[in-house]
């Protein structure tokens, strides 16, 4: 019995058993590696991929709640709204390890997706993922961006925020 | 950091010698953050393999086929920055864009060892540094590069390889030049170099690519370094190219290796510490199992995925013996402390590491605190994983790791081979802070490994076996006690921790053969030894108390315990003192006269007090209270200022901003020394409002971000940097923001709440 489901744009048919979780049928079966494993549990937000729109800890989900939806993992990110955030990403220089980035760039562009014209602190009050290398003033910076370059406002660096 | 002993020739390269590095143990040894040690003696006797097509430029550089420029970094990149760094070096000294060049890993090899890591846990005053210690220093550097000890920890990266970086870009321009001087018949003043291409005056010209060849078969010449100072990109920084794939998910950290055929393991270690595996068993409905390595105190499930794995190590039953394992629970080990503290100087081992003027003599007020801190774990956002492949005669390992040398050595121990048949592959490390430089987890990985053999195995910690297989931050409790004159000034100070040797048991697991216990672990004490404040009559000791439980490096090491002790009780002496907090301690940095540290660390508090007068604490809103705290630290030769303002109501203690001023001598790269010194508050942070490993009767409480919290966006605070490029030696930069946050916020809520919270993580009673 396999899933059915649109993976990143194109349908997918998963072997994988139903109950497995949706973070190890992608690293595993679709070898979608940039699908981080954290924490297991749902509370650090690297497994964050997009399912139907929504930011979604994929450690908690299993591969059978996706069948018949659309998940897009980091892989398959695309559009205006992924380009302003991974360049936002960028331009702020927000990732040290690196490990939880494309969690946080997941879970920021559902997050902007569902309302871009929403305020720096709205966007950020519904990131609730963990970075342990603490790059919070980078990241914060770089949804500003984000938003700005959405909303047609030129970003600019604010004194002693460089990257 | 060998002393050249003919002033004169400070600057220059010996022939073919690609030196030393720069600014390490002794202010006396060295002189300045540009100047450039000289290694007299030796001729670097190793190059760069080079295969058809490319030019090798001795150990640090080589020019690739595809054109790009390929400096090779002995130490892990982990998030702070080192590969960006060497890019940047090269970039400067060679006179092209970062996007030029190419960092890669440095090969194992003896050439790239770190000494600095090692000579700075040794109990030396770098201030004070007569015959005896440089000759101590110098000895042990030998025996340090002879044993070739490869590693990145200690804040030492930049220390260790900025020099030589240096000068080997500037030597390779020389010798580019040379090439093109010969090549088009004029002398080498005359050329003019224009982004990676050299021009004659009469207009012919060369790439740097099309003259490595030349260049690289002619002899090294004696050349000068320029000092450090801000160029194109040294002291501004550059976008660091590592991040791009981070951002887009394409970056493969060690969790992310497919080698074809693998499998995965999922592993489960024995609830309490010391315990084993007695017996275990899987039912017969699990699908995808190839086997289980019981292997002593942790039992293996390998499987064809990780998921399938992890389900049947689900499904087993386990038998864990755990007659054998630690019964004791935290409030057992802290009465450890407090009984080796009660006997006090009459407690073995003792190890008096700074002692200065009579303490015995002091009379005057009494002021003696206790406090405490708790064990920590790492909790790196890449969980524990390593894998590795394992046939007759050969051995691959892929993990993040902080020693390329020690995991060869210990994975050729866990395969059965010699080093030189285990190839070491190192991709992006997701957190290091320490955890990875204790390589248990790549032994067990190879021990599984070597029941499959010829097929790899991914082996995978979960968050819980992560947090409970750690070795961690060592729980300490410390008695500090001082006298104070009728003007409050300190006429003795008596500092005693007692905590168990990081040092000795890493040793003990690294190399068992090794002896520790022998010298004093320095690490103990950092951050209270050669107090930069002026405390003539002191001790600074240590009472080494081991109960058992496994501890290790973790971010900042012993500052992270030291410094909140010695800061709080600072502000609790001027407390007593009846002064402010900054105005007490530039008085105590004024008693020190001219003691280098003392005046690094003036300058720094001066650039607090501006900052305090320049941008006041914000009043509290509602019933809130408000309160701004005070902690100046060195760590890793680097001094740091922090301010922190707090809002507490009730109970809740809520950090609204920090502000940090640091010297480390010279920012080579300033955007990543903001975003270092962040992190490491922010580390620091995590640790002071929520961090505690426990101990229930062997047994490791804590398990997941729900039982072990750590900072998220909500409740990180803005945090503001402010770099002093004092022109001294360069320090480290990726620990030194953790030391002083704990102390700063205690400070702050002392200064909102007048109560004074001695123990970690704070916990206030409603204020």
């Amino acid at each position: 019995m396999s899933v059915e489901f649109t993976l990143n744009g194109h349908p997918a048919s998963m072997a994988t058993p139903p109950e497995t979780p949706l973070l190890w049928a992608l690293r595993d079966e679709k070898n979608l590696v940039g699908v981080k494993f954290g924490c297991g549990a749902g509370l650090c937000g690297a497994c964050t991929v997009i399912v139907d729109g929504q930011q979604t800890r994929s450690c908690l989900t299993r591969l059978a709640d996706v069948a018949g939806k659309t998940v897009q993992t980091i892989e398959g990110l695309s559009g205006d709204v992924a380009k302003a955030v991974t360049d936002a990403w960028i331009k702020a220089q927000a990732p040290q390890c690196g490990y939880c980035q494309p969690g946080f760039v997941m879970a920021a562009t559902a997050v902007i997706s569902a309302d871009p014209k929403q305020s720096r602190d709205q966007a950020l009050s519904q990131l609730t993922n963990i970075c342990r290398c603490g790059s919070y003033d980078a990241i914060r910076l770089a949804v500003g961006y984000a938003l700005d370059s959405l909303n047609g406002r030129i970003a600019t660096q604010s004194k002693g925020s460089a990257r | 950091m060998i002393a050249d002993r003919k002033p004169s020739r400070a600057g220059k390269i010996a022939r073919r010698t690609f030196l030393v590095a720069a600014g390490i143990v002794g202010g006396g040894l060295l002189v300045g953050a540009g100047a450039i040690a000289v290694r007299l003696r030796s001729v670097d006797s190793y190059k760069l393999p080079a295969s058809e097509g490319e030019a090798s430029f001795g150990a640090w550089l080589k020019f690739a086929k595809d054109g790009m420029v390929e400096v090779v970094v002995p130490h892990q990149e982990m998030g702070q920055g080192i590969y960006a760094l060497a890019t940047l070096l090269a970039a400067e000294g060679l006179r092209l864009a970062p996007e030029a060049i190419r960092a890669a890993p440095a090969p194992i090899h003896a050439r790239y060892a770190n000494p600095v890591m090692l000579l700075d846990g040794l109990p030396i005053d770098g201030a004070h540094v007569g015959q005896l210690q440089r000759a101590t220093l110098w000895t042990f550097e030998k025996i340090l590069r002879a044993l070739g000890l490869q590693g990145t920890g200690g804040s030492t990266s930049t220390r260790n390889i900025a020099g030589p970086i240096r000068a080997a870009a500037a030597s390779a321009l020389d010798l580019l030049t040379r090439a093109a001087a010969e090549r088009f018949n004029t002398q080498a003043d005359k050329l003019k170099i224009v982004g990676g291409t050299i021009v004659a005056p009469d207009g012919r010209s060369a790439t740097y690519g099309e003259l490595a060849t030349e260049a690289a078969k002619l002899v090294p010449r004696d050349i000068t370094v320029p000092p450090l100072a801000v160029g194109e990109y040294v002291g501004k920084g550059a976008p660091r190219f590592d991040v791009p794939p981070k951002v887009h998910g394409v970056a493969r950290f060690g969790i992310d290796t497919r080698e074809q055929g693998q499998l995965y393991a999922a592993i489960r270690h024995s609830p309490r510490i010391g315990g084993a595996l007695a017996r275990a068993s899987l039912p017969a409905n699990v699908t995808g199992v190839h086997g289980l390595v019981d292997g002593g105190n942790y039992l293996a499930v390998v499987a064809d995925s990780f998921a399938l794995a992890a389900a049947a190590l689900e499904k087993a039953d386990i038998v864990w013996d755990e007659a054998k394992g630690l019964k004791l629970s935290t409030k057992d080990v802290f009465a450890s402390y407090r009984a080796a503290l009660d006997k006090g100087a009459d407690y073995r081992p003792r190890w008096v590491i700074d002692a200065a003027g009579d303490i015995g003599n002091a009379s005057g007020r009494r002021v003696k605190a206790t406090y405490e801190a708790p064990f920590l774990a790492h909790a790196t956002m890449e969980p524990m994983n390593a894998t590795a492949l394992v046939t007759e005669t050969r051995a691959k390992v892929w993990a993040g790791h902080q020693s390329a040398s020690l995991v060869q050595l210990l994975a050729a121990g866990a395969a059965g081979l010699s080093s030189d048949a285990v190839e070491v592959f190192t991709p992006y490390l997701g957190g290091g802070f320490g955890r990875r430089a204790d390589l248990g987890y790549i032994v067990k990985a190879v021990e599984i490994a070597r029941k499959f053999r010829g097929t790899p195995v991914q082996t995978i910690w979960s968050r819980a076996e992560d947090i409970r297989d750690d070795v961690y931050r060592p729980g300490a409790m410390a008695d500090v006690e001082a006298t104070l004159d009728a003007n409050g000034q300190p006429t003795s100070f008596v500092y005693r921790i007692a905590v168990p040797s990081v040092t000795d048991q890493f040793v003990a697991r690294a190399l068992p053969s090794a002896k520790g216990g022998l010298l004093a672990d320095r690490s103990t004490v950092d951050g209270a030894l050669f107090p930069f404040y002026g405390l003539p009559n002191r001790s600074i000791e240590n009472l080494t108390v081991d109960t058992g439980v496994p501890v290790g490096f973790w971010r900042s090491v012993g500052y992270s315990l030291n410094c909140f002790f010695v800061e709080s009780f600072i502000d609790e002496l001027a407390a007593a003192a009846g002064a402010k907090p900054l105005d007490y301690r530039a008085g105590l940095l004024a008693a020190a006269g001219e003691y280098e540290p003392a005046k690094r660390a003036a300058v720094v508090l001066e650039h607090m007090g501006r900052h305090d007068l320049a941008d006041p604490l914000a009043p509290a809103t509602g019933a809130a209270k408000v309160g701004r705290g005070f902690a100046l630290t060195e760590c890793f030769h680097s001094f740091v200022g922090q301010i922190a303002d707090v809002e507490i109501s009730g109970g809740d203690i809520r950090v609204r901003r920090v502000h940090a001023v640091i010297d480390c001598g010279f920012a080579i790269d300033p955007p990543n020394v903001v975003a270092q010194v962040r992190s490491a508050i922010n580390f620091g942070l995590s640790a002071a409002l929520f961090g505690k490993i426990e101990f229930d009767q062997g047994r490791v409480v804590q398990s997941n971000f729900d039982s072990y919290p750590v900072l998220t966006l909500d409740n990180a605070p803005d945090i503001t940097v402010e770099i002093i490029n004092s022109g001294a030696e360069i320090g480290g930069i990726g620990e030194i923001g953790t030391p002083g946050i704990a102390p700063a916020i205690a400070n702050a809520i002392f200064a909102a709440t007048s109560k004074r919270l001695r123990s970690l993580p704070f916990a206030l009673e409603n204020a």
